[in-house]
């Protein structure tokens, strides 16, 4: 055999799934080809070496969050069982229209988007066809701002999830979304929307209102879970102002320990 | 390696029977999928991106892509291989967002075992350090064949049908890619044979 076909079958070897026969036939060519030998014994030695990454469990935030997500979309499959039949025809008639994959949703809205410029255009006739692009890229991100806002009302938690997903994507959230989010944050009935809402809005914590809304939080909410994910973000963003939230948070009587625990290492933290 | 996979389809449903239970309305055996499968789902994308905060989102968004695209799995390939198309997805949209570089993470600290001696304990944190830079700056492509052949459990055969090859070219992507990955962690380590 010559090289070229000998060196096909290394990774194979790499991994040491080789026949007798063949593994006795490179073997023979290896004794007497030294830059085959050669190849094997580094490919070998980098794939051994490979052996000393270890393998790492994840954080202890990973488990909830997933339990949480699956109990969020449960919730919303069966109100969406339920729901009368006649919706769900239409519900069916329309989803079949609509693109499994978002590149072709997205394709499609565009498409549907540009029928209407273009429709604009042929009516109104005017002579703007530069400033177009720019407005359309100004209305694509205001399509998807307005959905986002629509989703977090809905009565579905799925829906309002879907809605605080939407709007973590958006690049430059406006104003109307990031209170829409903290809305959400402070008022969702659903504790998983909540959660998915303190995530989301980590995300643009550079934004001053998105600050203040997360210090104003700390006084709205009851739950154990939102109150530690809360204390992890302003933790994360190093905000010192903070200080003053959790202390107050610490003096409530009703506190659940392990949130005063972690409400006291937060102070630690922030404090130098 | 697939042993412990064998011993548990003796009593307990397989990942294929799962998978179509939960596609036909039955949401939450999606949790046993979830515990089989998202430490070895978080360690592959650990491997790519060398960040862990990342690597717990995209864990997270492709057990929900799961949920949401659950009417198109067909029981016919392995479920490990949807899964790993889903997550390559997941990962690529990640990467289309994120435009610049990710981070490497530099937290990402090595535990230190207790059996030896801090000399050859520094050898080996040194030894990971560099094979996760190397990793790092090994091209998108090649990472992630090295990556599911040598840490995934998936034979060549299956990587071939998750990236939609055939079986031939899976290993001539993990031979140049060794063989990169060999030269750039002789390069890194300053051209010293370790």
């Amino acid at each position: 055999m010559k090289c070229k076909q000998i060196r096909t079958r290394f990774a194979d070897f790499l991994i040491g799934e080789i026949d007798q026969i063949s593994k006795e036939k490179i073997q023979e060519h290896l004794t007497a080809c030294s830059s085959c030998r050669e190849e094997l014994e580094t490919l070998s030695e980098t794939w051994t070496k490979l052996g000393v990454l270890p393998e790492e469990e994840p954080s202890d935030r990973l488990r909830p969050r997933f339990y949480a997500m699956l109990e969020a979309y449960k919730q919303g499959f069966e109100q969406e069982k339920r729901a009368p039949r006649s919706t769900r025809i239409l519900n069916g008639w329309l989803e079949s229209w609509w693109p499994r994959r978002s590149v072709f949703q997205l394709t499609l809205a565009l498409i549907l988007l540009g029928v209407g410029l273009a429709l604009g255009y042929f009516f109104t006739s005017g002579g703007q066809s530069r400033t177009e692009v720019a407005q359309l890229r100004l209305e694509i991100q205001s399509v998807r701002q307005a959905m986002a806002v629509s989703l977090l009302d809905q009565p579905s938690a799925v829906e309002r999830l879907r809605g605080v997903n939407w709007s973590a994507r958006l690049e430059h959230p406006n104003e109307e979304t990031l209170q829409a989010l903290l809305n959400t944050l402070n008022r969702d009935p659903n504790v998983n929307v909540r959660l998915a809402a303190a995530d989301a809005l980590y995300l643009f914590y550079n934004y001053p209102v998105v600050r203040e809304g997360l210090l104003q939080s700390f006084s709205k909410q009851t739950s154990p879970l939102v109150q530690v994910a809360l204390i992890d973000l302003i933790i994360e963003m190093r905000e010192r102002r903070a200080i003053e939230s959790l202390k107050q948070l610490i003096e409530e009587n009703t506190l659940n320990p392990d949130v005063k625990q972690r409400a006291e290492q937060g102070i630690q933290l922030l404090s130098y | 390696m697939n042993k412990k996979q064998g011993s548990l389809s003796l009593n307990s449903p397989s990942d294929n029977q799962l998978m179509e239970e939960v596609r036909d309305g039955k949401l939450e055996k999606l949790a046993i999928l979830f515990e089989r499968h998202h430490v070895i789902l978080y360690n592959f994308f650990l491997r790519l991106t060398a960040n862990r905060s990342i690597s717990e989102d995209l864990v997270q968004d492709v057990f929900f892509r799961i949920l949401r695209y659950r009417h198109t799995y067909r029981g016919e390939s392995k479920f490990t291989i949807w899964m790993y198309q889903i997550s390559r997805n997941a990962h690529v949209d990640y990467l289309r967002k994120r435009k610049e570089e990710i981070p490497l993470d530099e937290q990402w600290t090595i535990p230190l075992s207790r059996e030896q001696t801090p000399a050859e304990n520094l050898e080996q944190v040194e030894k990971i350090t560099l094979l996760r830079q190397s990793l790092a700056k090994l091209p998108l492509k090649k990472r992630e064949v090295l990556v599911l052949s040598r840490f995934q459990n998936l034979k060549y055969r299956e990587i071939a049908e998750l990236l939609g090859c055939n079986t031939g070219t899976v290993k001539a992507h993990v031979h140049r890619a060794t063989k990169e990955l060999g030269k750039i962690y002789f390069e890194l380590s300053g051209g010293m044979v370790s």
